[in-house]
């Protein structure tokens, strides 16, 4: 009996002991393998060996000069650059993305991944094996990224580097360091920068331009209904606001919010659905009565009896806008996304007014024009002089 | 002295009442159990003659029991104890003469003594609508629950296919039904086995003297110290499913003389398991009660529990996840925090209860009780919260293989053989990539680090439900003559419950903000609109900066009330009895916002805060996430009727039909009371008609109940929140007008093989047919704005789907005008097998028990999510609808069928007939099946970014898979 009893106590200990069972009673509990620490350590150029760095860096602007058109993968063995963080995502208007800038220019490198600014600080440095990646541009602008999504659509030559295994292997933090001063740079460094087109050492750097006049103008393409197919071979989902001043826009971007009462108070009554030759009318109109004008425009389905006014508030999203400025005779845009958290902003009313301002942002080319994008607040980045 | 005088009351109860006239017969004998022949305490004896109820005597603790008074002529007695099966005796009294029945022998069901209430526990989703509380199936006398019970828990059964909620709780009296959600709550006292053993159950319709109960069966636990088994009681538990390691103690002084009864039980269950990483026990209980019996008349009993401790909790993940791991246990909520194990979701609890119940016998003919009940304290459930941060959670879509290739539909645009590679070395490879297949808690608290201003990215947030329900409930029996009982009630509940988030733990941060990350995506510009307490924000100029244990997010109270009453009428004629019985009650609830939120700040309500508004701009809503709401206000009722004719005393015919018109519950009406306190428009009472025809028989150590039932249910209403991808917000869906219409068969049987003496052959089959029978409508809203999204949609593809013919390619026809459709496929309630059934042998010997059982389960379907099924999603972004799109949106996943072998072994021996000492092992899932789904639902996201911009497709569904071996072996000893 004693031994049964015995017997059954010691199975039950051993059931139980040999799980470490002891451990799993708190609520951190040990077993298998310890997490990584690759994410966060901060390597030194000499511990840059430990990932098979070789010995030297080639600068982003002759990585850039690698560009060839349509895109070109990085086959060559221990292509390495680092540069300084100039970029951040805090504010919204950069996304997905990190700039890195050295003294020959700065790069986008498209890291897939949202809230970067929580992990890449402004300043520090960042070292890229871009062996295996690829480098492409767009709209003329050098990036750093994946090879393209093999489809027969796409528009891309690079994709995100959204692995987080690859931006592992790829993307290597270093020393943290002070914000880089932003470049001062005048009309004459635009165009020089402008006549190299995209090897042009200004694109990708932050800069500093003086001088900037509003020119009263801004472009935005918005899509009445974002889920239906809105590429250019569908203009019936396309209204341009461009080419007619500011169209009620004083804001740096349009959140959704403003983009709806805009489109309410009917400051875009007068835009034009369609794109390039083909325009159907205003958008006080409906789907239905511009099938007349020759195309089927049936995709709207039951929204089709809608005017555009009303399905363009009914699908509202967030949208890009581009104040146009001039630096003399060179125009720069400031191109803002509607999701950025000062996409409500409005602008100083003394830049509408006319006067000068001085800008601070990131420099890019775009179809071979100037483009800027804020990285900071506007009371931080725009300066009325 | 004092005790034996009142057990000898005891067994006169009633009796006094048979007649007036005085006999000389009567019966007696001894209850033991059939293996061992050990005397069964505290059985109940029912003696019948047809169907009418003559008395009810418990045996004594050495089994006894005597009935005198009796005329000559034939009678039966149903002999019921906790965890027997029922016996019924026939026996006649012959010439005044006391028939003695000597040993009277009951079959034990050792396997389900120590079901963990646990392994019932809801899996924990929150939001997302998903609600799979498996019905616990209890029933010491009923053959049918008994085995489905415990066989059928693992793939968590829901008997008759019907929702947790429809089950009736009872604690001594009480229905302790969630007073929010509805959802039975064993939860409240899992691990106090001993103290809640004593129950007593009536299945489907039928009605209790306790409650009137729903169609769902009643269960009431005692719960009181007469009812916990006396003498000293230990034992030491250890499984591969739940926990490691169970302790469990209790006394019980049983009935003393000076009239006095008290009882203690303590419990520990710790540690993981073999099957779900993460998943642990840190969980306490402990009981306290007394009883004092005063006299005849009157007894009081006192109650006091809790069971205070945490569990780590399991996730559901898709099955692409489950494939790459392979390992369909896999648990998306833990990772490594300094090499060590965390869960980032734990349940942490401890909500004690306290009753008080008096109890009053002014005469034979009449009984009664009355109950004061109050439950409190906290209920958290942790969680990972982020700002402006990347989503922490391993299994996101986006770090999954799928998301970069799908060379089977390109539609996805979905071409990248690099990603894909590298996403797939990962999750290939979870070993060597720890911190990207688990949480990582070492990058969460870096990532907090890295901040300079010591603002949390990451925090570990708590989620509460702190209730205070205070129930009153009162029932009486009155025997007004031989042929005639009326039992009935009332019942009234007051609940305040505090819905709220907190700060559990910053992740090495100094503070974290309170404010609305998805509002700020949309409203940057207006820092009022982001707030979640807007009143602070205007007293302080910013948002709170939270520590530790600060409330934030959230907090407002469910308030709910409702009372009613209750009566049963018993009749019998000879072999014929019938019950008609009714209630009636009221419900109301509403919500009350206890912070004023920046989104919906309603109306101002003094011009004090009208001027202050002003001056920051802020906008007056009419929704308003502050203060009381409206009140949702219901009267319910319902009716039953039962017939019952008695065949020869070893059978019975018995039928059952009710009407219920219940009030909805309050998480289905409020459209999301996080934010606001908008309700459905026009919510309606579920109404439901519930019959079943029903076939017993018990005697000669066989037991065998059939069933036949038929039940509709309609107007049920449900929300659901989820992130929108259409909306790029998150979303509330509102459903109501779901109808349900839930028919089949059981049986339940147990009888002596006569082939090998002991060796008895059981089983189980439960076959239905559970389906929707209505399209409901749909609304849905986002959390951002008042503004309705979808206004009463119809869900047309809901209760079924269409089948088309194929077109002459063999494949689906692709012109919607053109297709011809074959039939309707129907849609099916989900989460638990429709087909159920168990075959197996139970061997019983000299204290020996082995019971082997074979399962198989089938027609178990995937929860739906109704977004998939509205024209909307099947239309597509071009609103062109094909049969292919409906098809790919509409129909619903019908799980594969599985085979289960169970196996049980159990001995115990008696010391000096004093003590004993036992054990008992039990092994499920010999085969070591892991594919089998025990329920999952769908997502209501949608890929709506697409190369074709023609059409949507689904996420993938998310399940949840039963654990492969796992055994329990249980060593008690008692005193």
């Amino acid at each position: 009996m004693k031994k049964i009893f015995l017997a059954l106590c010691i199975a039950v200990a051993a059931f139980t002991s040999c799980q470490s069972f002891i451990e799993e009673w708190q609520p951190v509990f040990t077993f298998g393998n310890p997490g990584s620490d690759a994410e966060f350590k901060l390597y030194t150029e000499a511990e840059l060996a430990s990932v098979g760095f070789k010995g030297s860096f080639i600068t982003i602007g002759e990585l850039k000069a690698m560009y060839k058109s349509g895109g070109i993968e990085l086959l060559t063995p221990d292509i390495w650059i680092k540069g300084q963080v100039i970029s951040t995502d805090r504010t919204g208007n950069i996304y997905r993305e990190l700039y890195i800038q050295d003294e020959t220019g700065g790069i986008d490198v498209k890291i897939g991944k949202s809230s970067l600014y929580s992990e890449f600080s402004l300043g520090q440095w960042v070292y890229v094996y871009c062996t295996g990646l690829t480098l492409g541009a767009y709209n003329g602008m050098p990036q750093l990224g994946m090879e393209p999504d093999n489809t027969s659509t796409n528009e891309y030559e690079t994709s995100y580097i959204d692995v987080q295994a690859i931006i592992d292997q790829h993307v290597f933090k270093g020393a943290k360091a002070a914000p880089v001063a932003p470049m001062a740079v005048k009309e004459s460094d635009i165009t020089a920068a402008l006549s190299k087109g995209y090897t042009g050492e200004l694109w990708g750097k932050l800069v500093t331009i003086s001088g900037l006049k509003y020119d009263n103008q801004i472009f935005a393409l918005v899509y009445p209904n974002p889920s239906m197919d809105h590429k250019s071979g569908n203009p019936e989902n396309r209204v341009f606001l461009s080419d007619a001043g500011t169209w009620g826009i004083n804001t740096w971007a349009l959140s959704k919010p403003t983009y709806i009462s805009l489109i309410q108070n009917g400051s875009f009554d007068t835009a034009q659905v369609g794109s390039g030759a083909t325009r159907y009318g205003p958008i006080t109109g409906r789907p239905i009565d511009y099938l007349a004008a020759g195309r089927v425009l049936d995709s709207f389905g039951p929204d089709a009896d809608l005017t555009y006014k009303e399905i363009m508030v009914k699908y509202a999203v967030a949208n890009y806008v581009s104040h146009y400025f001039t630096l003399g005779k060179t125009s720069v845009q400031v191109r803002t996304s509607g999701y950025s958290k000062f996409a409500d902003e409005k602008l100083d009313e003394r830049i509408a007014g006319g006067s000068s301002v001085s800008i601070t942002g990131i420099l890019s080319i775009y179809s071979g024009s100037a483009q800027l994008s804020l990285v900071d607040e506007p009371s931080v980045s725009v300066k009325v002089e | 002295m004092f005790k034996r005088y009142l057990l000898a009351l005891a067994a006169l109860l009633w009796v006094a009442a048979l007649s007036a006239q005085d006999y000389t017969g009567g019966v007696k004998g001894t209850i033991v159990n059939r293996n061992g022949r050990e005397p069964i305490e505290k059985a109940h004896i029912t003696l019948m003659q047809g169907a009418n109820q003559l008395a009810v005597v418990e045996s004594a603790e050495d089994g006894t029991f005597e009935i005198p008074n009796l005329d000559n002529g034939s009678y039966t007695l149903v002999i019921v104890a906790p965890e027997f099966l029922e016996n019924t005796v026939q026996f006649a009294v012959n010439d005044g003469y006391v028939k003695n029945m000597f040993n009277l022998s009951l079959t034990s069901l050792q396997q389900v003594t120590d079901v963990d209430d646990d392994s019932f526990a809801a899996f924990d989703l929150d939001d997302s609508g998903y609600n799979d509380n498996p019905t616990i199936l209890f029933g010491s006398n009923d053959v049918f629950n008994n085995i489905a019970g415990y066989n059928f828990s693992s793939v968590r059964f829901r008997a008759r296919g019907y929702s947790s909620e429809s089950q009736d709780v009872l604690l001594a009296g009480v229905r302790l039904n969630d007073a929010i959600t509805g959802y039975s709550p064993f939860s409240l006292w899992s691990g106090l086995n001993e103290a809640m053993r004593t129950k007593e159950t009536v299945n489907g319709a039928e009605v209790s003297d306790y409650g009137f109960g729903g169609y769902n069966g009643l269960t009431q636990i005692f719960g009181n110290a007469t009812n916990v088994r006396k003498g000293l009681r230990g034992s030491v538990m250890t499984n591969s499913q739940l926990y490691r390691l169970r302790l469990m103690a209790s006394y019980a002084t049983g009935l003393m003389d000076n009239g006095w009864a008290l009882a203690a039980n303590i419990s520990a269950r710790l540690g993981g398991n073999d099957w779900i990483d993460g998943v642990y026990y840190r969980s306490f209980a402990y009981y306290l009660a007394a009883d004092k019996v005063f006299n005849r008349q009157h007894k009081l009993s006192l109650v006091f529990f809790g069971t205070p401790g945490e569990r780590g909790a399991q996730n559901s993940s898709t099955q692409e996840v489950y494939d790459l791991m392979k390992d369909n246990m896999y648990n998306s909520n833990w990772g490594y925090q300094d090499g060590k194990v965390r869960n980032s979701r734990v349940r942490k609890t401890h909500e004690p209860v306290a009753i008080v119940r008096y109890e009053f016998t002014p005469s034979d003919k009449v009984e009664g009780g009355a109950t004061l009940l109050y439950r409190f304290g906290h209920n958290g459930y942790t969680a990972l919260d982020w700002y402006d941060a990347q989503d922490p959670r391993p299994d996101y879509y986006r770090n999954l293989p799928s998301y970069f290739l799908d060379l089977e539909n390109t539609d996805l645009g979905r071409h990248n053989d690099m990603k894909y590679g590298w996403a797939h070395e990962v999750w290939t490879h979870s070993k060597d990539y720890p911190h990207l297949t688990h949480l990582d808690w070492d990058r969460l608290y870096k990532v907090n680090a890295e901040q300079a201003d010591g603002r949390a990215k990451y925090i570990q947030s708590e989620r509460s439900v702190d209730q205070n329900d205070f129930n009153f409930s009162s029932n009486v029996k009155w025997r007004a003559a031989q042929w005639v009982t009326v039992t009935g009630g009332i019942n009234a509940r007051f609940n305040r419950t505090e819905y709220y988030q907190k700060i559990a733990d910053l992740l090495g941060a100094q503070y974290f903000v309170d404010i609305d990350n998805f509002a700020e995506r949309e409203y940057a510009s207006q820092p009022w609109k982001l707030q979640n307490d807007l009143l602070y924000y205007l007293q302080n100029g910013k948002a709170r900066e939270l520590k530790v244990g600060d409330k934030y997010g959230y907090d407002y109270l469910a308030q709910v009330r409702n009372a009613g009453g209750w009566a049963n009428g018993e009749f019998v004629v000879d072999n014929f009895s019938a019950n008609v019985g009714a209630r009636i009650g009221y419900e109301s609830f509403w919500r009350h916002g206890l912070v004023r939120k920046g989104l919906f700040p309603g109306k101002p309500r003094d011009a004090a805060m009208a001027a202050a508004w002003e001056n920051a701009g802020i906008v007056a809503t009419e929704e308003t996430s502050s203060g009381a709401s409206k009140k949702a206000e219901f009267l319910t009722y319902a009716a039953k009727l039962g017939l019952n004719y008695v065949i020869g005393g070893n059978q019975r015919v018995y039928a059952n039909v009710g009407y219920f018109n219940d009030a909805p519950k309050f998480n289905q009406v409020f459209l999301s009371p996080r934010t606001r306190n908008g309700m459905v428009d026009d919510v309606e009472t579920v109404k439901t008609f519930a019959s079943d025809v029903n076939w017993q028989y018990s005697g000669n150590g066989i037991n065998i109940r059939t069933t036949a039932y038929y039940t509709t249910i309609k107007d049920q209403s449900k929300v659901m929140s989820a992130y929108d991808d259409l909306q790029n917000a998150f979303s509330n869906f509102a459903i109501t007008g779901i109808d349900e219409r839930h028919m089949g068969v059981e049986l339940g049987f147990k009888m002596p093989t006569y082939l090998v003496e002991n060796l008895s052959l059981q089983g189980v089959l439960s076959w239905g047919e559970y389906v929707y029978t209505s399209n409901p409508t749909m609304t849905q809203t986002v959390d951002n704005s008042a503004e309705t999204v979808m206004d009463n949609v119809l869900v047309p593809y809901w209760k079924s789907s269409p089948v088309f013919a194929k077109d002459e390619t063999g494949g689906l026809p692709t012109d919607i005008n053109t297709a011809q459709i074959v039939r309707w496929q129907k849609h099916y309630v989900p989460s638990t097998p429709q087909l159920a059934a168990s075959l197996g042998l139970a061997y019983n010997y000299n204290y020996w028990f082995i019971d082997a059982d074979v399962e198989y389960f089938d027609n178990a379907y995937l929860d739906m999510n109704p977004l998939y099924r509205t024209d909307y999603a099947t239309a597509g972004p071009d609103n062109m609808v094909t049969p292919e799109e409906i098809v790919y949106m509409t129909a619903q996943e019908k799980f594969d069928p599985a085979v289960l072998v169970n196996l049980s072994v159990g001995k115990s021996w008696y010391i000096q007939r004093k003590y004993q000492l036992g054990f008992s092992f039990n092994a499920k899932n010999l085969l070591n099946n892991t594919s089998v789904k025990t329920g999952g639902y769908e997502q209501t996201r949608i890929v709506d970014n697409t190369v074709s911009k023609s059409r949507y497709y689904r996420f993938d569904p998310k399940y949840f898979y039963m654990s492969g071996i796992n055994y329990m072996l249980n060593i008690y000893f008692r005193f």
